[in-house]
């Protein structure tokens, strides 16, 4: 549970999250998504309730399951005064990646910033910077994506790389999924949840599903 | 290099990176002092005897003045670009955000007393010695360490706070004042009419103390400070 103020933004949420699962939050403005979202990121921390994270109880232990977390939202969260480079230089003795080095030019290249890689970020389009955004989320190999909105602002190209991104995900590595678009979001996880006035109301499957059923079902439950 | 150093390493570059591209804080902080200075050369000097009684008075209000600019600077890159979350989300102990922050902060003021400090002897007390002069300065350097762990401090206390500008100041100056009066000590020990050895290295382990006391407590609850 969390509350901000006398507002109860997340009321009940049980969310158990396998090695390698993809889950899909949807739900109206105020739902409470971005408060859930923000708990499994560790930037928020529930009232009440327990959040454990690759074993690690949070906020206590919330250090040691941060190295496996990437977090992505629709800003990129990189120094619009330091160039491509240096924020990922930055962000990879942060994570303590190793062989930093090759990793930011490997992530650089992926994204297709290599060759601005020594401009400042104010020099970029939204777009570029969301992909650099793209390359800080996957340089230290996280086990979890945490993405909040992440698709917003992105160019049909930042999209299809994005959806790279997690297509190219190993096995075991488990994505969280905040949007408003319901599509995408059956598209690309294994399990679709519902949220309405910080409460899960409904989770589906997405194997077979029927996607416009639910998404009647979908505007009936967000009004 | 172990991990925790790393960061910090990691944390001074991107800090002093985004300072040497943007210029905006030192720069603030430099003219700010410059011209208090001559404020008070020009308000008060000039028509006063005992000038000299004053120079380390006149010396550390600067000081404290500027290092509100300073302090007030600090997590504003990353309020204003949003990159508080990436930096939180990284698995950095949240006291290596503070050892940053106030490195950083003892380098600005640092870089103001070493302005600061020479214009108060050339206008208040121009017959002092290069070697008091030093004095002075290592004094100072210590009073730095203090205002810095404050300002370092109280800044990520209020980095959520939407009345920050106002906060930040209200807090931070109230705190330092007997960090500041002991600076100022210090300094009339050496700068008076009569140095007193004695006195100068009393303000200085006050001073010493007071950055250990303070890094004490910043040590015990900052983690809780930037966690939601």
């Amino acid at each position: 549970m969390r509350a901000f103020g006398q507002r109860t933004a997340v009321a009940g949420v049980d969310l158990v999250l396998p090695a390698g699962h993809r889950v899909g939050i949807v739900g109206p403005n105020g739902a409470g998504k971005s408060t859930v979202v923000r708990m499994l990121a560790t930037l928020a921390t529930p009232d009440s309730g327990t959040l454990k994270l690759f074993g690690h109880a949070c906020p206590r232990d919330a250090n040691r399951a941060r190295g496996s977390l990437g977090y992505l939202a629709h800003d990129p969260l990189v120094y619009l005064d330091l160039t491509a480079w240096q924020n990922l230089e930055l962000f990879a003795d942060l994570y303590g990646v190793s062989r930093g080095r090759d990793a930011i030019a490997a992530a650089l290249d992926r994204v297709g910033l290599l060759a601005r890689a020594l401009d400042p970020v104010r020099t970029f389009s939204r777009g570029m910077a969301q992909r650099l955004g793209i390359a800080r989320l996957t340089l230290h190999a996280p086990r979890l994506l945490v993405l909040d909105e992440a698709y917003a602002g992105l160019d049909a190209a930042g999209t299809a790389l994005l959806d790279g991104v997690l297509e190219a995900l190993p096995a075991d590595g488990g994505v969280v999924l905040v949007t408003h678009e319901i599509e995408r979001a059956i598209a690309l996880t294994d399990e679709v949840m519902v949220l309405r006035a910080g409460r899960i109301v409904e989770t589906v499957s997405t194997a077979g599903l029927d996607t416009a059923g639910f998404l009647a079902r979908y505007r009936g439950i967000a009004g | 290099m172990s991990l925790t150093w790393r960061q910090l390493r990691a944390l001074l570059r991107k800090d002093l990176r985004i300072e040497l591209r943007t210029r905006e804080t030192i720069a603030a902080m430099l003219l700010f002092a410059v011209v208090a200075m001559l404020i008070f050369q020009f308000a008060v000097a000039q028509r006063s005897a005992e000038v000299t009684l004053l120079a380390g008075g006149f010396a550390w209000a600067t000081i404290a003045l500027t290092a509100v600019l300073g302090v007030g600077r600090t997590w504003v890159p990353e309020r204003e670009q949003r990159v508080i979350d990436g930096l939180l989300v990284a698995p950095v102990p949240r006291l290596v955000f503070l050892v940053a922050r106030t490195v950083v902060l003892v380098v600005y003021l640092t870089a103001v007393e070493l302005v600061v400090m020479p214009l108060a002897v050339v206008f208040f007390a121009p017959d002092t010695g290069l070697s008091d002069l030093g004095l002075v300065l290592v004094s100072g350097l210590v009073a730095n360490v203090g205002i810095a762990l404050v300002g370092a401090f109280l800044a990520s206390m209020s980095v959520f706070s939407r009345a920050r500008e106002l906060l930040l100041p209200v807090l931070f100056l109230p705190v330092i004042v007997p960090n500041v009066i002991a600076a100022a000590g210090a300094a009339y020990a050496v700068l008076g009419p009569a140095p007193d050895v004695a006195d100068y290295r009393g303000y200085c382990l006050f001073l010493g103390v007071y950055a250990v006391t303070f890094g004490l407590v910043a040590y015990a609850i900052y983690d809780y400070v930037l966690d939601d």
